[in-house]
């Protein structure tokens, strides 16, 4: 199993009293979130988060496939590694990042909560993104309208679809990126077939070697 | 018919058709085969040694996020007030032998894929945003199992505490190769090559013309 789909899915819910968790609880409410402020999914201080940022160690290698986020409250969902935000305005200055109403999650949903439409995403994440081995990653939720008090709270949730490849097969998505070839499961499995093949050819030439001089 | 295309959907209830309490499972794991909840089979899902399984789709009843204030049924799904989640806020994770396939980013075992984002069943409300590829492999002797784990037991209907047919249900879809198929999938995974019908078919092919 070392190459791995993975999700994470966040959503602004704790258990009443905090702002956060480590555990999803049978008892979670939605939180209060404030307006225009990045929150990263994996260690935010909002909603379900993990224990320590999202990192890669020297075998392993992500490939991020999906990012989405809800439509209510203008939610936008932007991916960082290291220190640079991936997407950027025209003028090369910071952004938000991808429209909820653009990569809706969960699919399918309202693009208010009252609403009745049925959002379809607008966007592609094609490239896909790359977090090399011994890099840190963040997927950051901002909603510009903030999210609500009292007892009327939306609850909003973001959603990342990546690929976990490690050990050998890091190594290999390591050497697809120098040669330029798009890392994913087939191109992997494609590199390790040639792999084999010239292992195979290389025997058969030893073998002939062998027998030719004998 | 040694390459079969094959289906196993779980509901909470065992497709009752009075109410079922569930309650007593909410925030746990449950395994959809012998979790002695819902509809169950007679042992845990295992290979034998003339067998593979290649997992391709899991899925899960959706939860759709709304609001707090909100306290009707949205969309068939049961919106409790305060929640602001209608429904149960299921998520489905895979097991091989020991070891859980959906992992947090910090590497701990996590719920596994959610209802939002692999959705049973699918509808114009509640699309995927998920799809199991690559798919899963369970060799030869392995034990899987799938497991649901839900939240929100005020997003199942009635009340609280009970649960109707439909509320909640998983959905698995695999291919079990068994005898020479399960070998020339030994073989394909050996090579590098994707395990799926058409490749075992190659394969088929190869061995053939090499005669």
């Amino acid at each position: 199993m070392s190459m791995r789909s993975q999700v994470y899915e966040w959503a602004n819910l704790a258990p009443s009293g905090q702002t956060s968790t480590l555990r999803r609880t049978t008892s979670d409410l939605p939180v209060v979130l404030p307006a225009n402020r990045e929150l990263d999914l994996f260690i935010g201080g909002y909603g379900n988060n993990i224990t320590k940022p999202a990192e890669t160690t020297a075998t392993q290698f992500v490939v991020i496939e999906d990012i989405a986020c809800a439509a209510q409250a203008n939610g936008n969902v932007q991916i960082r590694i290291n220190t640079t935000d991936y997407f950027q305005n025209p003028d090369v200055t910071n952004m938000l990042g991808i429209p909820g109403l653009a990569s809706p999650y969960p699919r399918g949903s309202a693009s208010s909560a009252a609403g009745t439409d049925n959002l379809l995403k607008s966007f592609d994440l094609y490239p896909d993104v790359y977090v090399l081995p011994g890099q840190t990653w963040q997927i950051l939720y901002t909603t510009r309208d903030g999210v609500g008090s009292g007892s009327s709270t939306d609850v909003v949730a973001a959603f990342v679809k990546y690929t976990l490849y490690d050990g050998p097969d890091a190594l290999i998505a390591n050497k697809l990126l120098e040669l330029g070839v798009t890392i994913n499961p087939n191109n992997v499995d494609w590199y390790k077939r040639s792999l084999i093949e010239q292992q195979q050819a290389a025997a058969s030439a030893a073998m002939a070697a062998k027998g030719g001089s004998a | 018919m040694s390459m079969r295309s094959q289906v196993y959907e779980w509901d909470a209830t065992n497709y009752a058709s009075t109410n079922t309490d569930i309650s007593a499972s909410v925030g746990q794991q449950i395994s959809i085969f012998v979790g002695g909840l819902g509809n169950n089979i007679t042992k845990p899902a295992e290979t034998s040694a003339t067998e593979f399984v290649v997992i391709e789709d899991i899925a899960v009843t959706p939860t759709a996020f709304v609001n707090s204030g909100s306290a009707s049924a949205y969309r068939g799904l049961t919106l409790t007030l305060g929640t602001g989640m209608a429904g149960p806020r299921a998520y489905v994770q895979v097991r091989i032998n020991t070891t859980d396939y959906f992992l947090d980013p910090d590497n701990v075992p996590n719920d596994g894929i959610p209802g939002s984002g692999s959705p049973y069943p699918r509808s114009v409300n509640f699309q995927p945003s998920f799809n199991l590829y690559p798919d899963v492999y369970v060799l030869p002797g392995q034990v899987w199992d799938v497991l649901v784990t839900w939240y929100n037991n005020a997003g199942l209907p009635t009340t609280a505490a009970t649960c109707q047919s439909g509320d909640l249900r998983a959905f698995t879809k695999y291919t079990l190769y068994d005898g020479p198929d399960a070998l020339i999938a030994n073989k394909l995974l050996e090579m590098g090559i994707s395990i799926n019908p058409g490749n075992v078919d190659w394969y088929k092919r190869s061995l053939l013309s090499a005669q």
